[in-house]
């Protein structure tokens, strides 16, 4: 069954004597109580992660421009100017909440909502770690692609309830990209699902190793060339550029949200953000090894066996190692897709759907049929296991 | 205790957006709120353990069917006044008194019949304990097993659909008089 955060504190003789004793003291069995607490610090820790990184998102790209085309960028608030999200926010928060006469209200409100809650409902299963997972779900890379259509559905609002023909033309462009760049994202993430023969993360995860020619990536040439189908279409699906036709500020003012201001604005702009993280996230989960850490590390044998280190300690460290393995991978995929933006040209719209239809979907499919071969002819083996038995029966070279 | 708070939210969340889909006089809304009343129906699977069956409803429904749905409202221009030039409303009542009092009598009598059909089945059914294993799996093996045919067949369907939207949707030849 699917696993949680709270299993992975169930294994420690420490969380059991913790339950009975909190038990003891209430009068009723805690277990329950003690569940929903772990969900929670767990929600809250994730929720503000995240948030920071999206907001560290912003500064992050503005840096990273500035460097690219050789200016300065933000160096005022703090050091480095590092603190400049945080007085984004709050001249955010400040702003006039302004909501056009003719819009439809309804629409209008929930739209930014919607964003935010396809984006952060995925958090829910984004593998950090083995076991600081919120829920490994058995159908997690399912539900994840389920939930993050919301995003799809927020920017079409958006768009619509605005009653201006930017914002219209910016979300029917927004509304019909995502449709469209999710058939081969999706696609390609099958043939993952295909090698790996399960749809959680933690499965998909496991069956790779550390190092990098344990990963899908190189496990054989199809999946090589669906991480950069998957790549393209993750750029596209969250709006980027040089995808990033539905707010292209040279053509449609700023797109679906140019009528939103203050904090609903903040909300499209930090949904966009984080959404990046988690398609970076998934992404390096799928094909980067994820939160695999080398030397028995993750799990703590290394430390258990060599030097005796208490297992719930060695298992803590394990875990902090694991998030970092997954952190660093997603945030130099996120560094790529900056890099990206402020690199290449806008493509125009008809060219986008040619990209996606006429390219991207028939390599995509080529890619799963040709996983499924790998499976059938191979076994799964990736392609350095086959060269060796080559190598071995051959003599070798 | 965390599903039935969870059944409940569920529940409230499809009849709530339900309603509001059939009382609501906009069509936009309406399709908002049958967003709602959709992802109350995934939540209700979740609650009985029909993972695979939640994810396939919120990638199916929310993900394609309601931003069709908005696309082709918006693409028709749904949200026009419900009375036309002459105040008049353009989509009548849907009967008076006596037809509704015809059709609750009616929907009374079939609920009886249909109740005393069901009722062995439901007298019959056993309470079983909830298993708590997913569905992933056997679902997996079924369909390229037992239901293989079933799996080929829909995937055919699919495939004719997909190719008469490409038909359709091929630009004409335009014949050019020079």
């Amino acid at each position: 069954m699917n696993k949680t955060i709270v299993d992975y504190f169930a294994q420690f003789d420490e969380h059991q004597a913790f339950v009975a004793k909190a038990s003891e003291l209430m009068g009723f069995n805690a277990a329950p109580l003690i569940t929903f607490i772990i969900f929670a610090a767990a929600a809250v820790i994730v929720l503000g992660a995240l948030a920071t990184v999206g907001g560290l998102g912003t500064y992050a790209e503005r840096k990273i421009s500035a460097d690219i085309q050789m200016r300065q960028g933000p160096n005022r608030v703090g050091p480095f100017g590092i603190l400049q999200f945080l007085a984004d926010g709050v001249k955010m928060m400040m702003k006039e909440d302004i909501i056009p006469r003719h819009a439809d209200k309804l629409t209008f409100n929930i739209a930014p909502l919607l964003c935010m809650l396809g984006v952060m409902a995925t958090f829910a299963v984004l593998p950090f770690s083995s076991g600081f997972t919120m829920t490994d779900l058995d159908v997690g890379i399912f539900y994840l692609i389920g939930v993050s259509s919301l995003v799809g559905v927020g920017i079409f609002l958006g768009g619509y309830s605005s009653n201006s023909k930017w914002s219209m033309l910016g979300g029917m462009r927004g509304a019909s990209q995502i449709i469209s760049y999710e058939v081969p994202v999706t696609l390609s993430i099958l043939a993952i699902v295909i090698l790996a023969g399960g749809l959680s993360f933690g499965a998909v995860v496991d069956a790779q190793g550390a190092w990098p020619h344990q990963w899908y990536l190189f496990h054989n040439p199809f999946t090589f060339i669906g991480f950069i189908v998957l790549f393209i279409g993750i750029l596209a699906e969250t709006n980027r550029a040089p995808f990033d036709l539905p707010e292209a500020e040279s053509e449609l003012v700023s797109g679906y949200h140019t009528e939103f201001t203050g904090m609903r604005f903040g909300f499209f702009a930090l949904a966009e953000y984080m959404e990046v993280f988690v398609v970076c996230g998934v992404a390096s989960a799928l094909f980067l090894g994820g939160y695999n850490v080398p030397f028995g590390l993750g799990d703590g044998t290394f430390l258990i066996e060599k030097l005796n280190v208490p297992a719930i300690h060695a298992k803590g460290i394990g875990q902090l190692l694991q998030v970092g393995s997954f952190v660093s991978k997603t945030l130099a995929l996120y560094y790529v897709v900056i890099w990206i933006r402020w690199t290449l040209p806008r493509l125009r719209v008809d060219h986008l759907m040619t990209l996606c239809w006429k390219y991207l979907t028939p390599i995509a499919l080529f890619n799963l049929v040709g996983c499924a071969f790998w499976m059938y002819f191979f076994n799964g083996e990736s392609i350095w296991h086959l060269l060796g038995q080559l190598g071995g029966s051959g003599g070798g070279h | 205790m965390f599903d039935q708070i969870f059944f409940i939210l569920s529940a409230v969340l499809t009849m709530g957006g339900a309603l509001a889909v059939v009382f609501t006089r906009n069509l936009m809304h309406a399709c908002v709120f049958l967003l709602a009343a959709l992802f109350g129906v995934a939540g209700l699977y979740a609650t009985l353990n029909a993972d695979f069956l939640a994810a396939t409803q919120l990638v199916v429904y929310a993900g394609g069917v309601v931003i069709l749905m908005l696309f082709a409202i918006m693409l028709t221009g749904g949200v026009q006044s419900g009375f036309n030039k002459f105040g008049i409303e353009k989509i009548p009542g849907m009967g008076n008194g006596k037809t509704f009092t015809a059709a609750i009598v009616a929907v009374v009598v079939m609920c009886f019949v249909i109740f005393k059909l069901l009722r062995n089945a439901v007298l019959i059914a056993p309470k079983g304990e909830m298993v708590n294993e997913s569905t992933v799996e056997k679902l997996g093996t079924l369909l390229v097993t037992d239901h293989v045919l079933a799996f080929e067949l829909s995937s055919i369907l699919l495939l004719g659909a997909l190719i008469g939207a490409a038909v359709i949707a091929r630009p004409r030849h335009i014949k050019e008089d020079v």
